[in-house]
């Protein structure tokens, strides 16, 4: 009971964590094709300049959670995927420094190295983080411990790699359409064109994942639990909503729609591999689950009532701001994406 | 190489060169707030300017601290995996809490305080600047509570397979040593902050440009400097010590280079430890002082090194020599700002320009101190990770070789000179600019 009320915690803190950080992940990976020349660069990235500080803090805070509900789990993961998880926490700080950086000095070899930095990240981060939800599909070589017992290469199997592809084109969509929903002009056009043929991509990617899910899950763990058919399927009303939305020029419900796309998928996911933590290679072969070496209820209830009302505090006033600062941005009249700076 | 002696490096380096960034957020967050609400108050453009000029400062800080800060988080699974699988169940609760209550805080309200002010009444505006220095402090709360546990742990049973079960969360963050040491470590991120407030005010009004704001910052950072710097010696850093004296005496013994028991143990002010020959080289002491500051009576006995086992000594002049620079630099400061109060006081201290340069000067070393003080609470706790319970040895990961962190050293040493050299220049540049252009 406690594990899979930690498990769902988790899931969700990681889910808001890919809805919200993954639209600025989005932005930043096609900020350098829908905006062009300072002004509008600016533009796109005072959109996310407020918010995505607080959005990568849920993957922050996820990680707290994890070292105190799971902490077997935290040890094994973090140490078994050493060279993983230092290049998610170097594009992770290259990719903060950028942003940082960016309107400090007025000039365009600067500002234009920040901006390809900025991009380069943001697809990297979105890649790297497909690959690590691939890979926890398909399952890991593990110990008794859940230690991994492969090789950095291993992770880049054909399987993972093609789920990463998905996130970096998913995330890009969801991306545009939070630039076509909050920027108006030149750049709003450019990001709602571009989400048209992105649409295309996410659309027969996430069909190529679907069809090879079944190869490396066994095809009998579908039939035993009907929610990894409905949640796949809402993900997909999602995807189709999303080009009705954008047919009848609503970008603000296609991010909607979006969103419920993208939490369909992870949802999918986390169903898939439950009560697994780090699911072992082959499918079916065990891992550390959420049974295992875990705290005292009692410290689990602690740390679960504890979460439970910080987060619901951190949800209201979140919202609260969000509205607050989601006017609409013109290009040219928004000052530095630093306005206090720079 | 040994691979805990390369985490331990690692883990040295990283957290050293982070802490400068919260020095600066947590020490400067009250300032800016104050300047926030007094602009907000009284609508007086003098404080506006000021505020904009040290909120710039502080989001350098904030997001250097920020990006510096994510290893940290990491190198705990990754380096230290059995001390995070053994004592997840406490110390993860305080990390947790740090994310959740501490970060998000700080994060979301800051994008207020910058970007808001346009389209923010000028009430949220500043009381998103008060919410963000609640943010930083209580980050830095969780932290210390963290380290805290591992000098003293509380609020614990052991469990049958050797783990660390949680029995009381209230006694993990409440506990008297997490307390006095929050309240030591707060106090000294103050004095940081005083002293770049006083000291860039010291600078304009010594170059004479900015003067109105210079005459502000000057008189808050001496203000806030005379009261905290005080508070850094008493009461906090001398209950703080009888934390350590009570709990911790080989810890008391390196720091004081005491390597006899004595009955009416001196205090050494200057001195070169041997630890060969288990004695103080060239020394300057105070007869009976440091049993008066350790038990409150002049012919109390103090253990000296030689009573623990050699094994259980922590590294001992790195212990001494930082723990005399600390309170060598803190008696600095309480002199420094004890002047600056009284001329100030006497309403001459912007015309004592000796003094002006005096504080200018000395702006980088409360920094120092701050750091200096940690290196004593963390070396000093060698060679136990948690206090009695687990040794740094047994907390490395066993699956991560000396080779592989060497080589993200290697990395980390390269990013942060480049992430140094960058921060210092746009903080001097912010500084040169000065708040007319905020």
């Amino acid at each position: 009971m406690m594990g899979t009320l930690s498990f769902l915690l988790l899931g969700l803190m990681l889910s808001v964590y890919v809805l919200l950080d993954g639209y600025d992940l989005g932005v930043g990976a096609v900020s350098l094709i829908v905006a062009r020349g300072d002004r509008e660069r600016q533009a796109v990235q005072s959109s996310i300049g407020p918010f995505w500080n607080g959005n990568e803090v849920w993957l922050i805070a996820a990680g707290g959670v994890l070292f105190a509900l799971f902490p077997q789990a935290y040890a094994s993961a973090f140490s078994g995927f050493y060279l993983p998880f230092m290049v998610v926490l170097w594009a992770l700080m290259f990719r903060g420094i950028s942003f940082e950086l960016r309107n400090h000095f007025e000039s365009d070899l600067w500002r234009g190295f920040w901006d390809v930095a900025f991009s380069l990240s943001s697809i990297a981060l979105a890649l790297l983080f497909g690959v690590a939800f691939g890979n926890l599909l398909r399952g890991f070589p593990l110990d008794a411990q859940g230690y991994f017992q492969g090789t950095f290469a291993l992770l880049l199997n054909p399987y993972a790699v093609l789920v990463g592809v998905l996130a970096v084109a998913a995330l890009a969509q969801h991306g545009a359409l939070y630039v076509a929903m909050r920027l108006s002009g030149p750049p709003a056009d450019r990001a709602a064109a571009l989400q048209g043929r992105l649409w295309w991509l996410v659309l027969v990617v996430y069909a190529a994942v679907t069809a090879a899910t079944f190869a490396v899950r066994p095809a009998a763990e579908f039939g035993a639990l009907p929610l990894l058919f409905v949640l796949p399927l809402a993900a997909l009303a999602g995807l189709i909503l999303t080009r009705v939305c954008t047919r009848r020029g609503s970008p603000g419900r296609a991010f909607a729609a979006s969103s419920v796309f993208v939490a369909g998928t992870l949802a999918s996911g986390a169903a898939t591999i439950y009560p697994y933590l780090l699911p072992g290679y082959p499918a079916g072969g065990g891992g550390l689950s959420i049974f295992d070496s875990v705290p005292s209820p009692a410290a689990v209830g602690t740390a679960l009532g504890v979460a439970v009302v910080g987060l619901i505090a951190v949800a209201l006033y979140t919202t609260y701001v969000a509205r607050k600062l989601a006017h609409p941005i013109v290009v040219g009249e928004e000052p530095a994406a630093r306005p206090e700076g720079a | 190489m040994e691979a805990v002696i390369a985490d331990r490096i690692q883990f040295a380096f990283t957290v050293m060169f982070h802490y400068i960034f919260p020095i600066g957020t947590m020490g400067m967050a009250p300032f800016v707030a104050w300047f926030t609400v007094k602009a907000a108050r009284t609508g007086d453009e003098r404080y506006a300017r000021a505020a904009r000029f040290w909120g710039k400062i502080f989001t350098i800080n904030f997001a250097a601290g920020v990006v510096t800060g994510i290893p940290m988080e990491f190198q705990f699974g990754t380096n230290w995996a059995p001390f995070s699988a053994r004592t997840g169940a406490v110390i993860g609760q305080p990390l947790a809490m740090e994310g959740v209550y501490a970060f998000f805080l700080e994060s979301v309200f800051l994008g207020v305080f910058l970007y808001g002010r346009r389209y923010v009444s000028p009430g949220l505006h500043a009381a998103s600047a008060v919410l963000v220095w609640l943010g930083s402090w209580l980050s830095g709360f969780f932290i210390v509570v963290t380290d805290a546990w591992m000098q003293h742990p509380v609020g614990y049973a052991i469990g049958a397979d050797g783990r660390i079960e949680l029995t009381s969360l209230t006694a993990v963050l409440f506990s008297p040593f997490a307390v006095w040491q929050y309240a030591h470590v707060m106090t000294g991120a103050l004095v940081a902050g005083s002293f770049l407030m006083a000291g860039v005010g010291a600078y304009y009004l010594l170059s004479r440009r900015h003067e109105d704001e210079g005459r502000i910052f000057l008189r808050a950072g001496v203000i806030a400097g005379f009261i905290f710097s005080a508070m850094t010696i008493f009461p906090t850093g001398d209950r703080n010590g009888a934390e350590v004296t009570r709990f911790q005496p080989v810890k008391l013994a390196a720091m004081e280079g005491l390597f006899t028991s004595e009955i009416g143990a001196p205090l050494a002010i200057i001195g070169m430890p041997d630890t060969q020959r288990q004695r103080l080289i060239d020394p300057i002491v105070v007869p009976d002082a440091l049993s008066f500051l350790a038990y409150g009576t002049f012919k109390a006995n103090v253990h000296g090194l030689t009573a623990y086992r050699r094994e259980l000594w922590p590294p001992v002049e790195l212990t001494y020599y930082a723990y005399h620079v600390m309170v060598g630099l803190g008696t600095i400061f309480v002199v420094l700002m004890a002047l600056g109060a009284l001329l100030l006081w006497r309403g001459v201290l912007l015309r004592s320009r000796w003094l002006l340069w005096l504080l200018m000067l000395t702006m980088p070393f409360p920094y120092v101190a701050n750091e200096a003080g940690w290196m004593v609470s963390e070396i000093g706790r060698q060679p136990w990770i948690v206090y009695g319970l687990v040794k740094t040895a047994a907390a490395a990961s066993v699956n991560v070789a000396a080779g592989e962190t060497i080589f993200t050293t290697i990395g980390f040493a390269g990013m942060y000179f480049a992430l140094g050299v960058l921060f210092l220049n746009l903080v001097l540049r912010e500084i040169a600019l000065g708040p007319e252009a905020a």
